[in-house]
């Protein structure tokens, strides 16, 4: 018994590491803008409703109207506030991606085990992911709103699907790192079953790249939820989104510089994501 | 045509004149300048406004650069489409328009419309020849006809072919066309088809072989890409063309549209969306010309098989929610009319009145619904998924969302949209925009898919509307009162029935470069570019 009260001993202790490891990545100038960034976008989108009392979706006589006192960064094409709109636009968006990652990971991870536990499974999970991966982001879009119609949902669906090949590789390249060495034996030899081996010994020294690829799926994210609303395939109107307000406002960017604000924001956020996942991944190599 | 030039002025204004023009013009001293003046106001050529406006003689040579939004469908050759520009390019008809809906000659010389209006005698051209070489004759225009008869080629005006029941040949170039009975769209029928060679038909539909008489030879097609056209040496019409070339560059988004417009890339387009020709008004390197013609008749359609729908008085308030000003200046850049009929200023069916029936007036609006019983409604709306579109949907959708009818926005791609308006399978309301009614209006309802009496994207059905459509239509006599009274009672229908809501007009505009001259479009958006020609 005494064999088995070792590894969640040492786990703890490489939890711990890996942990510090992560708030020094962080605190590299790296991780600080990433964090300034996306905390700034975020809380201005959470905090919408008492940043603006303008309705985003209340259309007005004043199209294309330049800053003003009611209307802090002017109007779009239809009157609407654009203030208004950029922030709640933030909010669906970061709905959207909290909700399609971890929906990704969880599913990529769960794939990655099970192609841990047999030859044949692993075979039909990696052809899996061969296959996704081998669509582009934007035509994987294309079919899956062909089926499913344009809509929030149907945008969840393939962020989702997009990202489940990639964590699920890299969950499964650690597992196949992890499960031959001496603990992971170790444990076998004390008589540990295949799956609490997998769970309890394998899978928390192996989750450690996920966390990086937590960060670039989320600027992914941002990055086909975009595409997708520009194509008109996304959301659907008039909910704001930060896609589609870059596609109702880039005909008027040059005459209208301060529609560029919205550009500016989804900017912000993927630069924001795409810094923290780099601090991230130093961090945990250092 | 409703025409008006903006950002240069007109084309007498001067940075409408290129160096080179001025110089010849002062050379070339007062005189002659008073004598092409005197030429010009005597030449009945259609692109004599257009030559002496800019102040300088034709210049030959040069390729015209046209962007379309929308690549040529080989298979739709034959009906008008998105993209119907290289029909006058390659091919002629037998007459066309002018401003005032009067047919002109083109292959037909002249014509005799018989007193019963049951037959037309045209006496033909005789110094055409096909770009094959061989001789254009009766036989041709026999062809023709029978061609747009045939389902397979889509033709919108087939029906108006269908009333062609014989044909009566006196010679090689003089045929008399026999009616089952009198239309009143004959000439829009002669304005629309084209005269192929019926040697090289089939080669035509697929797209890999086009002969016609017109001003240019095809020579080439890169499908999604180009269309490329070269001088037609022989051209029956003296010392036309004027350009060596004409290619047309297909570049489906919108912004780079734009863009290769803004860099001189693209020197003649009609596929600039009305909110983005309002970014370009004000430049003077562009010239803006407004046609009551094309796809641009913007509508809220209404599928009657749908019970929240049934009700007029349902479908009347919607057309009283709406804010039509607002729509044509948000999402149409102002470059369109409101109207509550589908009838642009120049159609004899047209009247101020009717097109001002329906106004924004949400309380009559919320009137209607109580009186119709109506307590909450929650409808779905089919609209194209580009930015455009999608703009004037969110327009509509808040329009009706401020007298309680709730609206779900269902973005649908433009390919689908329209196979759902020809089988008939649109969801409750969906907006478009329809053509057709640009020429005669008995063309509308027995063409248009939308409006048309026998089988409509609505499914409305009324022995009224058939019995008025089929009254308009079945006379030879189109701009007589009593034929204006006909489509009067037509519109009163429309007006009150409100299957369609039509919401504003929008023509084609045209985006030039400014040393773009002579250009012109007919009645079906076909591009004529026999008197075009390349400022120095």
């Amino acid at each position: 018994m005494t064999t088995i009260s070792l590894p969640p001993a040492a786990r703890s202790r490489s939890g711990n590491r890996s942990r510090n490891r992560y708030v020094a990545g962080l605190r590299t100038w790296r991780g600080v803008t990433g964090l300034v960034l996306v905390g700034t976008v975020a809380l201005a989108g959470l905090l919408a409703p008492w940043l603006t009392g303008a309705d985003p979706d209340a259309q007005g006589p004043q199209a294309l109207a330049a800053p003003s006192g009611a209307h802090p960064l002017g109007t779009d094409d239809i009157g609407r506030d654009l203030l208004s709109r950029v922030l709640h636009g933030i909010l669906t968006d970061l709905s959207i991606i909290l909700t399609a990652v971890p929906a990704g990971a969880l599913t990529g991870a769960a794939l990655a085990l099970l192609a841990g536990t047999s030859r044949a499974a692993d075979l039909v999970v990696q052809r899996l992911f061969d296959l996704v991966l081998s669509f582009p982001g934007l035509i994987l879009g294309l079919a899956v709103t062909a089926i499913l119609g344009p809509g929030r949902w149907p945008v969840v669906i393939i962020i989702a699907l997009a990202e489940v090949p990639y964590f699920g590789r890299q969950l499964r390249a650690g597992v196949l790192v992890q499960r031959e060495r001496e603990y992971a034996l170790a444990a076998r030899v004390g008589g540990a079953g295949r799956a609490r081996v997998l769970l309890r010994h394998v899978l928390p020294n192996a989750v450690d790249p996920l966390v990086v690829q937590g960060a670039v799926a989320l600027s992914a994210g941002v990055f086909i939820e975009g595409a997708l609303s520009f194509l008109g395939l996304g959301v659907r109107p008039p909910e704001p989104t930060l896609g589609s307000l870059i596609s109702g406002s880039v005909a008027y960017l040059d005459t209208h510089p301060v529609l560029a604000a919205p550009l500016a924001v989804t900017t912000a956020l993927v630069l924001g994501f795409t810094l923290l996942a780099e601090a991230l991944n130093r961090g945990a190599r250092t | 045509m409703n025409a008006f030039s903006a950002g240069s002025g007109g084309p007498l204004s001067l940075p409408a004149i290129s160096r080179r023009a001025l110089l010849r013009g002062s050379l070339a001293g007062a005189g002659l300048l008073a004598l092409s003046a005197c030429r010009s106001a005597a030449d009945p050529s259609p692109g004599a406004d257009a030559v002496s406006g800019g102040a300088a003689s034709p210049r030959r040579g040069g390729v015209l650069t046209v962007g379309v939004g929308v690549d040529f469908t080989p298979a739709l050759l034959f009906a008008q489409s998105a993209n119907s520009l290289l029909q006058r390019l390659v091919f002629n008809t037998l007459t066309r328009y002018d401003a005032q809906l009067q047919p002109q000659p083109e292959l037909a010389k002249s014509w005799e419309v018989a007193a019963d209006g049951l037959s037309v005698t045209l006496k033909l051209r005789e110094d055409v020849t096909f770009h094959s070489g061989r001789r254009f004759t009766a036989d041709d225009v026999v062809f023709a006809v029978k061609n747009l008869q045939n389902p397979v080629r889509s033709a919108q005006l087939r029906s108006t072919a269908l009333t062609v029941a014989d044909f009566r040949k006196n010679g090689d170039f003089e045929l008399t066309l026999v009616l089952a009975h009198p239309v009143s769209n004959l000439f829009d029928l002669f304005e629309f088809m084209i005269i192929p060679d019926s040697q090289s038909v089939e080669d035509a539909v697929a797209g890999t072989r086009l002969v016609g008489t017109g001003p240019f030879t095809f020579t080439d097609r890169k499908p999604g890409s180009s269309l490329s056209f070269a001088r037609n040496e022989k051209y029956w019409n003296p010392g036309r063309p004027y350009l060596d070339g004409v290619e047309i560059k297909v570049i489906p988004q919108a912004e780079t549209l734009l863009s290769s417009v803004r860099t001189g890339q693209t020197q003649l387009t009609y596929a600039v969306r009305g909110k983005d020709v309002a970014t370009l008004k004000d430049d003077e390197r562009f010239r803006i010309t407004q046609y009551d013609t094309g796809a641009g008749a913007f509508y809220i359609g209404a599928n009657l098989s749908f019970p929240e729908v049934q009700d007029k008085r349902v479908r009347q308030a919607i057309a009283w929610a709406i804010d039509r000003d607002r729509l044509v200046q948000q999402a149409l850049g102002g470059y369109a009319t409101v109207s509550s009929v589908p009838w642009p200023k120049s159609s004899p069916a047209y009247r101020e009145q009717d097109a001002t029936r329906y106004h924004h007036d949400p309380e009559k609006a919320k009137a209607l619904l109580r009186e119709a019983g109506v307590t909450s409604l929650s409808l779905p709306l089919a609209h194209s998924s580009d930015a455009g579109s999608t703009a004037v949907a969110q327009i509509l959708q808040y329009d009706l969302k401020q007298v309680g009818i709730e609206v779900q926005l269902q973005p649908v791609d433009s390919p689908t949209m329209q196979k759902q308006l020809i089988s008939q399978s649109m969801p409750a309301l969906w907006t478009l925009s329809h053509s057709f009614s640009q020429a005669h209006p008995a063309t509308l309802a027995v063409s248009a898919y939308p409006f048309n009496e026998a089988k409509n994207t609505s499914k409305f059905s009324s022995p009224a509307y058939t019995a008025a459509v089929q009254k308009a239509w079945n006379r030879s006599d189109a701009d007589s009162p009593e034929a204006k009274a006909l489509y009067q009672q037509v519109t009163d229908l429309l007006l009150d029935e409100q299957f369609i809501i039509d919401l504003a007009i929008a023509g084609l505009v045209e985006v030039a470069g400014a040393q773009v001259r002579g250009v012109t479009l007919n009645k079906y958006s076909y591009l004529n570019l026999d008197d075009a020609y390349l400022a120095g």
